[in-house]
């Protein structure tokens, strides 16, 4: 149908049905529908910095964005398995602690989805790199208390936090 | 006039070509319609991508990590035959194979990439291309090739690159390379060498984001010569390693030459080509203007707006043209009208570990016309923050791994 056609243009950055092989592209199939409509309606208004999906999603209406969202929302959230050694998945998760109240203990039961992702088995590197964009106030993402969190990680933490969630499969 | 389904028989696709577009269409045809049979004709039994070849020049990737065979697509259904496609006969519709076989089709899908008109710069050949003056532009033994002859420089030598007249495959190819071969250079601390580049045309794709990364990067170290300043090459002499224009003669110590290139010979030979060697098509659903019941995507074809700006030949304008193509075939074999077609290109392009930027480009259908769309899509800013440069490099190889398994697995 229509939106499966639509649909088809994220499939070489994102996978197909949305699951991301690429480890630096975030898989988005089975994500919240809420969510992904808002972020990418942040990008469409400028409200939201990305390095490429901003140029991209200008040239979809904001009906196709609708469409698209629930599209991708109806998809399985396949987690990647990404095994990591114990001593980062340890790491990893005595830093997460300051993440549990909204991302939940794995990443997979957040507070409200229609605002946060889930993010257990989501790419470890995707979700390095996003830190890296929410610990840069040059780049200013919107949600003020992710910045906040990710800014007080120690350096050396953010990798290990994005591994740990990125380990859980449940 | 529709074709009926064949008696006991069902309705019959033939793909020539299993590189982007190729193998995207035999996938998601047998994805959008699992009870046609789908038949994909390659003669290689690995493919080898060009998308990051530049990277295996510079020594940074392995050529062995762009390599993909054909058991994904065998594993979906789709009869994969390793054969040359020699003939179309589109009254007949059938496709000739060198082993003698023939192929009847409902539904025949051309994506056979570029061939190469070495005519067209006096002096050259296939065999000094083999040899001496490797392309390097369909990727392979001659990008290994013209890494051997990259790490046998000396410092104080010149790397030339000479460009053809586009359009030509991925247009901002020869700049990216340029910045590998530099990159390469610097991080070997061959600070003495250059890259030359002789260039056919006066413009090139974010040449303003290429320029600012030279100058950041490799100051002093590319130069440009673009057509108007004399940089179009219309001879080599391969003994000498030497590249003459109307005015000059470069000598290198190695002279890449990428010719000009048009769309594969079994396009050429079926007559579906323009004066210009590029096949026309029906810009909202790929399909021949020459012949129907042939679509042609990827870089044999001519697309886009072309006033305001051609679709360039890429991995992934190639990927979305062969999808939009399964869904104007299933209608067509169907007897429904084609589906709203939906176009969209990007390529990233990498300097130097780490920094990396990017164009998109966009289509509409506005009144039945194809349009591009210039409210959306374009370069990365040139004036951004640093992140930008550093998540557009990683983006690359994400964006690498994903579009392999789209049209392969
Ligand atoms: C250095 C370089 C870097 C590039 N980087 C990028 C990039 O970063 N991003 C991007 O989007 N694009 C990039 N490209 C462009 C991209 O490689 C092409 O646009 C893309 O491969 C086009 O797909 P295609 O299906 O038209 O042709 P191809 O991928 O070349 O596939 C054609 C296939 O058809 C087969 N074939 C041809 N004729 C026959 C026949 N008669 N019988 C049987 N088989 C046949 C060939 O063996 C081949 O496998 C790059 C190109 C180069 C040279
Ligand atoms: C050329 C590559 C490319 C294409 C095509 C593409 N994306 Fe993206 N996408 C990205 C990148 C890169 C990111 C990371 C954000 C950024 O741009 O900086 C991303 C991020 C996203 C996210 C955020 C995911 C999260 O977990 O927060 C969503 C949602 C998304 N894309 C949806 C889409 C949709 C829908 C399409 C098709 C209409 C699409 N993308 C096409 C490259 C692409
Ligand atoms: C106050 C609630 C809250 C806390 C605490 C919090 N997050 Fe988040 N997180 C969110 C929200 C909301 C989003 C989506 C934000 C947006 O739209 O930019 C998000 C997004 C993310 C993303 C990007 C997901 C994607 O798909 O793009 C990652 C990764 C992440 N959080 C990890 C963490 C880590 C690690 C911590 C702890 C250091 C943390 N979060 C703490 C609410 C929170």
């Amino acid at each position: 149908d229509k939106t499966a056609a639509l649909a088809a243009t994220c499939n070489n950055c994102h996978g197909t049905n949305g699951v991301s092989v690429g480890p630096s592209m975030p898989s988005i199939g089975g994500l919240p529908e809420a969510y992904l409509r808002t972020v990418m309606m942040q990008w469409k208004s400028g409200e939201r910095y990305s390095a490429t999906m901003s140029r991209l999603i200008k040239g979809y209406s904001d009906q196709q964005i609708a469409d698209l969202a629930k599209y991708f929302a109806a998809k399985p959230w396949v987690p990647q398995p990404q095994p990591v050694d114990a001593k980062i998945l340890a790491q990893g998760k005595a830093a997460s602690e300051r993440c549990t109240t909204c991302h939940g203990d794995t990443g997979s039961q957040p507070d409200d989805p229609a605002e946060t992702p889930q993010i257990h088995g989501q790419w470890a590197k995707y979700m390095e790199l996003e830190m890296m964009k929410y610990r840069d106030n040059a780049v200013a993402m919107p949600h003020r208390r992710m910045r906040g969190n990710t800014q007080r990680l120690k350096e050396e933490d953010v990798a290990a936090v994005a591994q740990y969630y990125a380990a859980q499969q449940k | 006039a529709q074709t009926a389904p064949r008696a006991g028989g069902k309705k019959r696709v033939v793909v020539v070509g299993g590189g982007f577009g190729g193998a995207t269409a035999a996938k998601y045809l047998k994805i959008g319609a699992p009870d046609y049979d789908v038949t994909l004709v390659e003669r290689d039994k690995v493919f080898t991508s060009c998308p990051l070849s530049n990277e295996v020049i510079s020594g940074e990737y392995p050529l062995s990590k762009l390599q993909v065979g054909y058991d994904g697509l065998i594993k979906r259904g789709i009869n994969v035959v390793f054969d040359d496609a020699t003939a179309v006969d589109p009254a007949k519709k059938t496709v000739r194979l060198k082993s003698g076989t023939t192929l009847n089709y409902d539904a025949l899908v051309l994506s056979p990439g570029i061939d190469f008109n070495f005519a067209g710069i006096e002096g050259h050949s296939e065999a000094a291309a083999n040899n001496e003056l490797p392309h390097a532009y369909k990727a392979g033994p001659q990008t290994l090739l013209l890494h051997k002859q990259l790490a046998a420089m000396k410092d104080g030598g010149t790397f030339i690159i000479t460009v053809p007249p586009g359009p030509f495959r991925c247009p901002p190819g020869p700049y990216e390379r340029a910045s590998q071969v530099a990159y390469y250079f610097k991080h070997k601390g061959m600070n003495k060498s250059k890259v030359l580049i002789l260039d056919s045309n006066d413009s090139f794709s974010k040449i303003g984001l290429f320029q600012q990364a030279w100058k950041l990067q490799y100051p002093g170290m590319i130069e440009w010569v673009p057509g108007a300043s004399g940089g179009k090459v219309v001879k080599v002499d391969a003994k000498t390693r030497t590249a003459y224009t109307d005015f000059d003669k470069f000598q290198g110590d190695v002279v890449n030459v990428i010719p000009p290139h048009h769309a594969g010979h079994i396009a050429k030979n079926t007559g579906l080509t323009n004066e210009r060697g590029w096949c026309t098509v029906n810009m909202l659903t790929m399909e021949s203007t020459v012949h129907p019941d042939i679509w042609v995507v990827g870089d044999s074809c001519v697309h886009g707006d072309l006033p305001v700006y051609g679709a360039p030949k890429s991995a992934h304008m190639a990927n979305t043209q062969a999808k939009v193509a399964v869904g104007a075939i299933i209608a067509k074999l169907s007897g429904l009208p084609a589906p709203e077609p939906y176009f969209v290109n990007t390529c990233y392009s990498v300097t130097q570990p780490g920094y990396g930027f990017s164009v998109v480009h966009i289509y509409r259908v506005v009144d039945g016309k194809l349009v591009y769309a210039t409210d959306a899509g374009g370069v990365s800013p040139v004036e951004a923050p640093a992140i930008t440069r550093k998540l557009e490099a990683e983006y690359q190889v994400g964006w690498f791994k994903n579009i392999m398994a789209d049209a392969f697995s």
